[in-house]
């Protein structure tokens, strides 16, 4: 608990607060520039095609049209993991895709001049199905990648990359099993999270080879790392990272809107804003990867499970650039929750003509749980387990080994998390609602109650390496360099509320930079829940280094050791007797002190989420509504209460909970257009609708750093889709195992949907 | 958007002549709500040329009832009508329908003239230019309607021809359920459409030089029993996947008038005629207003993804006629977002026995 602590553990004000809530924080849309462009996108109308000519002369007269740009007049730069895809290519490969860049005066005249642009295209073949896409003669998106599968491995993460899950004996796994269930589930609906804020940029070119960005996105210092290597590695890029109006994990990387706005910056001289509409949020940026998984499964009695064998195949749509990251750390993941002792477990990431999969939240682990965790519950179902002591069961114990993503073999350190468990399963009432399997809670005419559990963990809250410096000011104030984008959860100021912790000075009195990575050390960037333990810990060491060399230079006027030093609010005391001291002054008027902090790479801790929902289904209209979720963590130390409830109430939407309720982008499996880009007919959740939510938060010290604290924002949307699947199916009595549940869905698995003769012209 | 003419028109006649000299290139703007998704997506073939601002006509905003019609003008907000007490008393499904059309920002501009003459909401239709150009279909003058063998999860089921988007106005189905009729003018003077026959599957029974400017419903002789009942998959916002209005009335337990609509599921608003015959001169109960229910739906010939619809229809029928009025509308006063009532936050040691210790940071229950 917070008693310890002065800061951490209470709430505290945001440091962004007022600018937030009175529309004074400028994002990337709100900034100014002399000369500015508006750059646009021609978009393809086609899944699949070859550009056979393209005339842009009609365009290029238009009055205020600045640049027209095709594939003939850029640069061979590529992005994707491999490096094939071309910013601007020869071939179209989704609807949506990038036929030619515009930059003019204005929007209405660079969208004007789009449509000046003649283009003949020469039309291919596309695939929009995994296994198709798979099958001898499908359509190729790339040369590059026969079958459509994308070369596995992520090469950032080492020459061993985790692509699958294989250790000990299946066969003799399998033998073991009092129950064998064999399947294909599937989390296909490639629910997209769109934060408020459209993706965008500001993109100004130096000649001969330096360009400056202003970029709304999550991890803005990475952004210049990406771009460095997708512009041929002779470009010197800089980026501001602005306020991010919310990511969710999409906005992780904005390369190929980013490499648009500098090709046309590059063309023009100068600055040019590349701002995405709502549509082409939807249609033309990343979605979350679709996941299909046919597995095979093992279990005892006792709910142990002998044997995992099976294929995960991964949709990547048109390109991948993270998507072999996801199959990495969503196989390490499945390792967290299913305490297994064989398995053979194989991958594949597969291209498919619609717009590009990217990182969302859940990252890989929540797609393929969402696919496993329907094949899990068969097997319960058939040993009548209680699905709460077969998480609790199962879910990685300390002692306990798994793969990571670099493919090297780890032994958890962390706590157990039954505890939270347990006690999220008594705040929700479990026991009392729990009926057995394909039995609801309750039934009152034709509404049938049901109830579910879902269970997620990361051991990617030590992933990646951060930088951070602290300086110390001799007027007692701080200033805390970190390249961190505020995009949402309050970060920013909790790093301030770390370094004012350790050198008890006011948080008033502590600044952040702005995240500009040309004054910053490096910083990957607020992935996964990696907040707390891994960018937090940079800026505690910082801190603490500041501390550490201020008590070097005070120690001689106070006569003491540095060891025997303390400070608080701006000064220095001796801790046995703390009227012999001195304000931070004594350092000097002409100095400054910096503290640097660094934090590698720790794979042997995790966090955990599980998430207890109860629905109830109308089985006339087929209607499920949400009625009440509850979230369980343990944290170890809670740094920023209200932020930590904000993060944790986020399981609903983000392509949370709610992409198993009504969440989903309808791609059009003929023609390859997403049919739902805008707000009516992508179904996000509203404030009027909101379930009752009780957050259920331990904090068992765990060995991470100063604050025994680990992260875990990311994870609250992830148990929630499987948890809501298995409460439909208790509630009707029959199972339901795609997303989300429709009405559609529910009165089909309900057998009610009466077959009808398909005449009257319809097919 | 593109550039394009603006007037504001100070009379009906104003509007109606500018209408017919821009021979089909312009288009009112009532509240716009409707409008603004066509100039901002350019799902048409042809933009607009001209705007034709009709809030500047005065005169037209009125809930009024004389000795035969219930009148009102179609510039009246569907704020307005889902407020108006004369309504919410007698002809309580229109103020209902007109309530539950997405948002109360939406419904303090939208009119109901507009709520009647909006456009479809098939995906394909709307599809914007902006993503690789519009989708070209029967209902744009090119090719077949791409939902019947394409993603027709919202689309007819009753009554599709060539084109099979449904009509998504919700105070249509409450219109049709009371006989109403629209008074029209055009540059030729006024005529008269009954709302049940407005509709056909490829257009609106409007004249691109004609505007609605009253909407006329028979009075009513006595207050009948009357249950509007809205399907969506999120309360508000959203367009109807259903929606059904029902009427009743009884006499000494036996029905004397029956009268059943049903909206989004054809391209214009389906009267259950056979269902209505059905019920005059029987008990109303619940196994007779599942037959009528039954009845209603007997002519449905789904597509491929939407026979669910059926379902829904059938027993929104049945709870409508049963007066089961369960689908909750919300209030219009939206309460303020509080972000610690949103949620409970149980802060809990882990040393000490579950369900117990357990601090509650904010809100108030706890189990």
């Amino acid at each position: 608990m917070s008693d310890e602590y002065r800061f951490i553990g209470r709430s505290t004000r945001r440091k962004d607060a007022t600018e937030v809530v009175t529309g004074a924080t400028r994002y990337v849309n709100d900034l100014k520039f002399a000369e500015l462009l508006h750059g646009k996108v021609l978009r393809s109308p086609h899944p699949h095609a070859n550009l056979k000519s393209i005339d842009k002369s009609r365009a290029e007269q238009l009055p205020g049209v600045k640049a027209v740009l095709t594939w003939e007049d850029v640069p061979d730069w590529k992005g994707g993991t491999p490096r094939i895809t071309r910013v601007l290519d020869s071939k179209v490969r989704y609807v949506g895709d990038a036929v030619a860049l515009v930059a003019a005066t204005t929007e209405d005249i660079a969208r004007q001049a789009l449509s000046l642009i003649d283009v003949e295209y020469e039309l291919l073949p596309a695939v929009f199905d995994v296994d198709a896409a798979m099958q001898p003669g499908a359509p190729q998106l790339y040369e590059q990648l026969p079958g459509n599968i994308v070369t596995p491995g992520m090469p950032a993460f080492g020459p061993n990359s985790l692509r699958e899950v294989v250790m000990g004996d299946v066969e003799q796994g399998f033998g073991e099993a009092d129950v064998i269930i064999e399947g294909t589930f599937g989390y296909e609906n490639i629910p997209n999270p769109i934060p408020p804020e459209p993706p965008g940029a500001v993109a100004l070119w130096e000649e001969p080879n330096r360009v400056t960005l202003w970029v709304s996105n999550q991890a803005s210092y990475l952004d210049t790392i990406i771009l460095h290597h997708v512009f041929g590695r002779k470009v010197e890029v800089r980026t501001h990272g602005a306020a991010c109006g919310g990511s969710f994990g999409t906005k992780l990387l904005s390369w190929q809107l980013q490499s648009h706005a500098v090709l046309l910056s590059k063309a023009t001289g100068r600055p040019v804003k590349l701002i995405y509409s709502k549509e082409e949020h939807i249609a033309a940026f990343v979605l979350r990867p679709g996941s299909r998984m046919q597995a095979r499964v093992g279990m005892k009695k006792g709910g142990t499970v002998t044997a995992v064998s099976g294929k995960w195949l991964v949709d990547t749509g048109f390109y991948s650039m993270t998507t072999q990251a996801q199959v990495a750390v969503g196989c390490g993941e499945i390792q967290l929750m299913t305490r297994c002792a064989n398995w053979d477990l194989q991958t594949a990431v597969v291209c498919t003509n619609r717009n590009a999969s990217g990182g969302v939240r859940g990252f890989g682990g929540q797609e393929l749980k969402c696919s496993f965790i329907p094949l899990l519950c068969q097997a319960m179902e058939q040993l009548d387990l209680d699905p709460v002591e077969f998480i609790k069961k199962n879910y990685v114990k300390p002692g306990d080994g798994y793969f990571w993503r670099d493919g090297a073999w780890y032994t958890y350190r962390g706590i157990d998390y039954s505890d939270s468990m347990e006690q999220g399963a008594q705040c929700f009432g479990w026991k009392e609602n729990w009926q057995g399997w394909l039995q609801p809670s309750s039934v009152a005419g034709t509404k049938r109650r049901g109830v579910g559990v879902g269970v997620h963990g990361n051991a990617d809250i030590g992933e990646d390496s951060s930088e951070a410096h602290v300086r110390l000011n001799p007027d007692g104030s701080v200033l805390l360099f970190s390249c961190i984008t505020e995009h949402g959860t309050g970060q920013r100021s909790n790093y301030v509320k770390m370094v004012a912790e350790v050198l008890q000075v006011p948080m008033e009195r502590v600044s952040i930079t702005d995240a500009d990575s040309q004054i910053n050390p490096f910083e990957y960037g607020p992935f996964g829940s990696r907040g707390t333990y891994a960018i937090g810990s940079a800026a505690i060491r910082a801190a603490e280094d500041a501390r550490r060399q201020l008590f070097e230079i005070i120690a001689p006027r106070l006569k003491a050791r540095p060891d025997e030093l303390d400070t608080a609010d701006g000064v220095v005391f001796v801790t046995a007797d703390p009227d012999r001291r001195t304000s931070w002054r004594a350092m000097g008027h002409e100095r400054t002190i910096l503290g640097y902090g660094r934090f590698d790479p720790d794979f042997t801790l995790a966090n955990c989420m599980t998430t207890f929902v109860e629905v109830e289904v109308d089985t006339e209209t087929g209607k499920v509504d949400l009625l009440r979720v509850v979230n369980a963590t343990d944290v170890g130390q809670i740094i920023d209460p209200p932020g930590l409830e904000g993060q944790l109430n986020g399981c609903l939407g983000s392509s949370g909970i709610d992409s198993a309720l009504f969440e989903e982008t309808v791609l059009d499996d003929r023609t390859g257009h997403i049919l739902n880009a805008n707000m009516i007919d992508y179904k996000w959740r509203t404030f009027s609708e909101l379930p009752s939510i009780d957050n259920v938060v331990l904090e068992t010290p765990v060995d991470s750093n100063r604050f025994k604290a680990i992260g875990v924002g990311e994870v609250a949307t992830s148990p929630g889709p499987m948890a809501i699947l298995m409460a439909v199916s208790n509630a009707i009595g029959v199972w339901l195992h795609e997303y989300p549940a429709t009405p559609e869905r529910v009165l089909k698995a309900l057998g009610r949907v009466k077959a009808r003769s398909h005449t009257g012209g319809a097919a | 958007m593109r550039p394009f003419t603006h007037i504001n028109a100070r009379t009906v006649k104003q509007a109606v002549t500018a209408l017919a000299q821009q021979n089909g290139a312009a288009r009112l703007n009532a509240g716009g709500t409707d409008l603004f998704g066509l100039l901002k997506d350019e799902y048409l073939p042809a933009y607009p040329d001209m705007i034709v601002n009709i809030k500047t006509i005065a005169g037209l905003n009125y809930i009024k009832e004389d000795k035969n019609f219930l009148r009102i003008g179609a510039l009246t907000r569907l704020a307005d009508i889902s407020k108006s007490s004369l309504l919410r008393q007698r002809y309580a499904v229109l103020a209902d329908a007109a309530h539950s059309v997405a948002t109360p920002q939406i419904r303090n501009v939208a009119t109901l003239g507009g709520n009647l003459c909006q456009d479809v909401r098939c995906c394909y239709y709307r599809y914007p230019r902006h993503i690789g150009g519009p989708i070209q279909c029967a209902r744009k003058g090119s090719g077949a309607c791409l939902a019947v063998t394409g993603d027709n999860r919202n689309h007819a089921i009753l009554g599709g021809k060539r084109c099979f988007a449904v009509c998504p106005s919700d105070t249509a189905v409450a219109l049709t359920l009371y006989d109403a009729r629209l008074l029209v003018v055009g540059p030729g003077g006024e005529r008269q459409i009954a709302v049940g026959d407005f509709y056909t599957p490829l257009k609106n029974g409007l004249r691109s030089d004609e505007m609605v400017r009253e909407i006329q419903i028979p009075r009513l002789p006595e207050v009948p029993q009357q249950t509007f009942l809205k399907f969506t998959l999120r309360k508000p916002i959203d367009f109807a996947v259903v929606s059904v209005a029902a009427l009743v009335s009884q006499a000494t337990g036996i029905c004397t008038e029956a009268r059943i609509a049903l909206g989004a599921v054809a391209p214009g608003i389906v009267r259950a005629d056979a269902a209505e015959k059905f019920l005059r001169g029987r008990p109303l109960t619940a196994e007779t207003a599942a037959q009528a229910a039954e009845l209603a739906l007997a002519d449905a010939r789904p597509l491929s993804r939407n026979a669910y619809k059926i379902n829904i229809a059938t027993a929104l029928v049945t709870r409508a006629l049963l007066g089961q009025k369960e689908c909750e509308i919300p209030p219009d006063e939206v309460k303020a977002y509080n972000p610690t009532e949103l949620s409970t936050f149980h802060r809990c040691s882990s040393s000490t026995p579950p369900g117990y210790a357990t601090v509650v940071e904010s809100g108030t229950a706890t189990p």
